[in-house]
C-alpha cells in the first residue's frame, strides 16, 4: 500500500469529502487551540508583539515538508502522484496583498473567522459578513478580473525545482530559516511592549 | 526560552539534516523505458473513428478530444469540443491540468495518425493516464464518416449496420444523410431527395402471463 491513497485507487475517491470534514475538524480545532480565534492574535504578528501566527504555520510547513520526503523515501508515497497547486504569479501577488490588507484590517483569516464564530465572537461573524460581500463582488466583477485570474500560469512549479536544488537541500534550508525565525520573533517579542488580551 | 522549545527545534533541524544524508531517489515522473515499451506494443491506445463518431454524437462527458494539428489547421475544422494543443506545445504548463483530468479519456487526433501517436508517446513516457490516439486521424474519419462507401449487396450484417451508423453520423455532422449533398455542400442542382427508409417493427407478441 502506498500513499497518497485516494490516487492510488486504494480508497474510493467519493470518500474525498467525507476526509475534506475530518481535516476540517482538526484544522479548526488547531487553529482554536492555538488561539486564533481572537483577532488580536494575528494582529500581533503586523504589530510584532505576538509571532504565533508564523510559528504554527512554519511548524506545520515544514513538519509536512519532512514528512513526505521521509516517507517518499521509505516508498510509502509516490512524490509524483502528489497534486501540486498551479503557480499563477500575477494572481498570486495581487491576491496576496488583497488578503494581506484583510488580514491586518480584520485581524482574522478566513479559517481564524469561523474559529472566531464557533465560540461566538461578534468580531469574527463581521467578518464573515465583510468576507461574503467580498466574494459577491469578486463573482461578479469576474468577467473583468478573468484575463489577471488566469495570467501567468507556471504550472506545479516547485521552488526547490525553480532554484535548480534537490528537494532535500531546500528543505533543509527552509527548515533552518524557519527554525531561525522563531528564535528571532521570540527576541522581537521580548523588545516590543507586552500586551494583555 | 522554553528548555522544550529549544530541544524540539533542535529535533527538526536534525531531522531535515537526515534528508541530505539519504540518497536521492530519482526524481524523474517518467514511466520506465520497459513499460514504455509494453505499452507501445498494446494496441489498445487506438481508438476507431467510429467508436468515436459514437461518442461524440452521444455526447459522452469522459472524451476529451485533442487536436494536435497546427492552429490555423485547427481553425479551418476540428471534431466538435475539441481542444487544440498543437504537438509542440504539448508540455506547456498550460495544458498539464487538462492532461491530468481524472476520469477522462483524452484522445489524441491530427490529420493522419503519426503526430497524435508522437503526442500519445509524449504523455505516456511523461506518466498521463487515460490517454489515446483516434485510428486513422481525421483523414480516415472523413473518408469512413463523411465519404464512407456502400457496401455491397453481399456485405456482412455486420457492415451494412455499420454503413447504417455511418449514414447516420454522416446526417449529424453534415446536416445530410447524402453523400453527394454532405460533399458538394447546399448546391441545389445537385441536391436529390432524402431517401426515408421506414423500419417497420415485428409486431409485439403478446406475453404469456405478466402482472
Amino acid at each position: 500500500m502506498v500513499a497518497p491513497l485516494i490516487p492510488m485507487g486504494v480508497i474510493p475517491e467519493s470518500w474525498n469529502n467525507v476526509f475534506a470534514v475530518i481535516l476540517g475538524f482538526g484544522f479548526g480545532f488547531a487553529l482554536e487551540s492555538a488561539g486564533f480565534s481572537s483577532s488580536r492574535k494575528i494582529i500581533g504578528t503586523f504589530f510584532g508583539y505576538d509571532f504565533v501566527v508564523l510559528k504554527v504555520f512554519f511548524t506545520a510547513a515544514i513538519t509536512a515538508m519532512i514528512g513526505l520526503l521521509y516517507l517518499s523515501y521509505i516508498g510509502w508515497l509516490d512524490f509524483s502522484l502528489l497534486y501540486i497547486h498551479p503557480t499563477f504569479l500575477a494572481s498570486a501577488i495581487i491576491g496576496g496583498i488583497v488578503m494581506g490588507i484583510g488580514f491586518s484590517m480584520g485581524g482574522y483569516c478566513p479559517g481564524t473567522s469561523f474559529c472566531g464564530i464557533a465560540i461566538g465572537k461578534i468580531d469574527a461573524m463581521i467578518f464573515m459578513v465583510g468576507m461574503a460581500i467580498g466574494v459577491l463582488i469578486f463573482s461578479e466583477a469576474f468577467p473583468l478580473l478573468e484575463k489577471l485570474y488566469n495570467s501567468g500560469n507556471l504550472g506545479g512549479k516547485l521552488v526547490s525545482d525553480s532554484l535548480g536544488m534537490s528537494k532535500s537541500l531546500f528543505a533543509f534550508l527552509l527548515t533552518v530559516v524557519a527554525v531561525g525565525m522563531f528564535f528571532g520573533a521570540t527576541w522581537v517579542e521580548k523588545k516590543v511592549r507586552k500586551v494583555e488580551y | 526560552m522554553d528548555r522544550r522549545y529549544t530541544l524540539l527545534a533542535i529535533l527538526v533541524v536534525l531531522l531535515a539534516a537526515g534528508l541530505l544524508i539519504i540518497p536521492n531517489k530519482g526524481e524523474k515522473k517518467e514511466i520506465k523505458p520497459d513499460k514504455l515499451l509494453l505499452a507501445i506494443n498494446d494496441q489498445a491506445r487506438f481508438l476507431s473513428t467510429d467508436a468515436i463518431t459514437e461518442r461524440i454524437i452521444g455526447g459522452d462527458p469522459t472524451l476529451q478530444l485533442i487536436d494536435v494539428r497546427p492552429a490555423k489547421q485547427f481553425n479551418t475544422y476540428a471534431l466538435p469540443n475539441a481542444v487544440n494543443i498543437p504537438l509542440d506545445s504539448i508540455l506547456s504548463p498550460s495544458w498539464t491540468e487538462l492532461l491530468h483530468q481524472p476520469g477522462k479519456d483524452k484522445v489524441f487526433y491530427s490529420n493522419g495518425d503519426i503526430e497524435s501517436d508522437a503526442a500519445w508517446q509524449v504523455c505516456t513516457r511523461n506518466g498521463i493516464p487515460g490517454v489515446f490516439v483516434m485510428k486513422g486521424g481525421l483523414n480516415h474519419w472523413y473518408n469512413t464518416i463523411i465519404k464512407g462507401a456502400e457496401p455491397s449487396n453481399t456485405a456482412s450484417g455486420t457492415d451494412l449496420d455499420l454503413y447504417s451508423f455511418r449514414q447516420s453520423a454522416r446526417q449529424y455532422f453534415t446536416g445530410s444523410g447524402d453523400q453527394e449533398t454532405a460533399q458538394s455542400g447546399n448546391d441545389a442542382s445537385t441536391q436529390k431527395p432524402a431517401k426515408v427508409s421506414v423500419e417497420r417493427k415485428p409486431a409485439e407478441k403478446s406475453s404469456g402471463g405478466g402482472c
